[in-house]
């Protein structure tokens, strides 16, 4: 993926929507996420960096896309997830980075084992 | 290790073998009548719904999270027992596990206290897949005496007859696989199954929250000597504590409701609904514990204390009862349709 990986990805996504629906429009999908148009075309091409998280979660909802995907494409992370991570930083630093080459099946079923205590 | 799947106990010992898996369940049933008749098994009536403690740890008395393990709604005087379930190794046939079941740390089968390693005179557990579910204290050979949930503190738990103290109430299971080189040479691939199996008063703080399991009435079951040899069984093992709430606790403590109350066996058996027999010539019945067949039902103690503990326990006549056998197919079933 090139630099402007975030806005290729947005305007590929929004033509190929606009092929079927006419409310893909460069100036109506602005509208729904309360920007100017010139605006997203400049992030569409890449002139500006990816927008604010809050018109990122917009644009994905108009887009019927994957929030944390745009994020991640916009190189964010979302507030709500930072915040829990900064609630216990340590024990989700060890586990992601413990995730880190897991095959996509395996992190999905990470075990929580039953707690064993004095009795 | 041991997981939480669904209201199921996953015990798994990877380190042992990598299929051994022995799932455990409790369900819910109806109490049978406490009348010194003996009855049929009763039916499953689906599964408690289990949580970690730990997610309440806010809510749950203090002792119950030095316990560590799960929690389960009961309602005072509502029966349980316990399914078993375990894996199937590919080729060879279901993986065996030796089970220790205590409740408020008394034996259920022995009703001596809780020790934790594994012994065979008496012996001190039950082998899985060969008893695939346990209703109740082992008072003599061919009969238990069902386990009913009673608030710890009252005087009926086994475990206050037993040890004078209403100390830890719940259930305890500990689980023994048995040893990778002992399955394989056991359970040879193709081997038929049946080759294969035949060679083988004191107050404590939760009290007031706390449920013990009592003697109830006396139903018809085996439990079942070990085929195996003694040393056939891995000293690795898992253990979990299984507290029980009573359900108006488990409201407070989980904000869900718990399961709606059973059936009477009355209003079961008018409706010619199923009980069950279970059968196998194969197996060897285990003696009982003098321990627990002294022990005095609920309604027994009830008597003698001027109360009446078990409400609806009108004795039935059930004529529905349906025989089932071992390895017929995968499944026991084991099921009740209320």
């Amino acid at each position: 993926m090139n630099d402007n990986g975030f806005g290729d990805y947005i305007r590929q996504r929004r033509e190929e929507l606009r092929t079927k629906d006419s409310d893909f429009s460069l100036r109506k999908v602005a509208s729904a996420i309360d920007v100017e148009p010139s605006y997203l075309s400049k992030i569409e091409r890449g002139d500006l960096p990816p927008p604010s998280e809050k018109a990122i979660l917009a644009l994905a909802k108009a887009l019927s896309e994957d929030p944390d995907v745009l994020l991640a494409l916009a190189g964010k992370v979302s507030t709500d997830l930072q915040q829990i991570i900064r609630k216990r930083p340590k024990l989700f630093a060890e586990l992601i980075r413990e995730l880190k080459d897991m095959p996509d099946h395996a992190v999905l079923r990470v075990v929580r084992e039953v707690r064993d205590g004095n009795w | 290790m041991i997981e939480l799947r669904r209201d199921s106990l996953v015990f798994s010992f990877p380190e042992v073998h990598p299929q051994a898996q022995l799932s455990v369940n409790f369900q819910r049933t109806l109490r049978i009548p406490d009348d010194g008749q003996e009855y049929p098994l009763p039916p499953g009536l689906g599964t408690f719904p289990l949580v970690h403690v730990d997610d309440f740890g806010k809510t749950v008395p203090s002792g119950w999270l030095e316990h560590g393990g799960v929690l389960l709604p009961m309602y005072q005087s509502e029966a349980l027992w316990i399914l078993f379930h375990s894996s199937y190794v590919d080729e060879r046939g279901q993986y065996p596990f030796a089970v220790q079941v205590a409740a408020g740390k008394i034996n259920a089968v022995t009703g001596e206290t809780w020790s934790a390693g594994l012994e065979r005179r008496p012996q001190n557990y039950v082998v899985a897949p060969q008893q695939p579910w346990l209703d109740g204290y082992c008072v003599r050979k061919g009969q238990i005496r069902q386990f009913v949930a009673m608030p710890l503190g009252a005087g009926y738990s086994a475990e206050e007859q037993i040890s004078g103290k209403a100390e830890y109430g719940g259930l305890q299971i500990s689980v023994f696989p048995m040893k990778a080189e002992e399955f394989k040479r056991r359970f040879p691939r193709w081997a038929k199954r049946r080759e294969s199996v035949d060679s083988c008063l004191m107050l404590s703080e939760a009290a007031d929250k706390s449920m013990g399991l009592a003697p109830g009435g006396l139903m018809k079951q085996e439990i079942f000597e070990d085929r195996f040899a003694f040393e056939d069984w891995d000293t690795t093992h898992s253990r979990c504590f299984v507290h029980i709430a009573n359900s108006l606790v488990w409201r407070s403590i989980t904000g869900a409701n718990p399961p709606t109350p059973p059936p009477t066996s009355k209003e079961y058996t008018k409706y010619g609904y199923p009980w069950f027999d279970y059968y196998d010539d194969d197996s060897v019945p285990l003696p009982g514990a003098d321990v627990l067949a002294q022990l005095q039902s609920v309604a027994e103690l009830g008597k003698k204390k001027g109360d009446v503990p078990l409400p609806e326990n009108e004795s039935v006549s059930p004529s529905n009862v349906k025989v089932i056998r071992p390895r017929k197919s995968k499944e026991q079933v084991r099921e009740g349709v209320f």
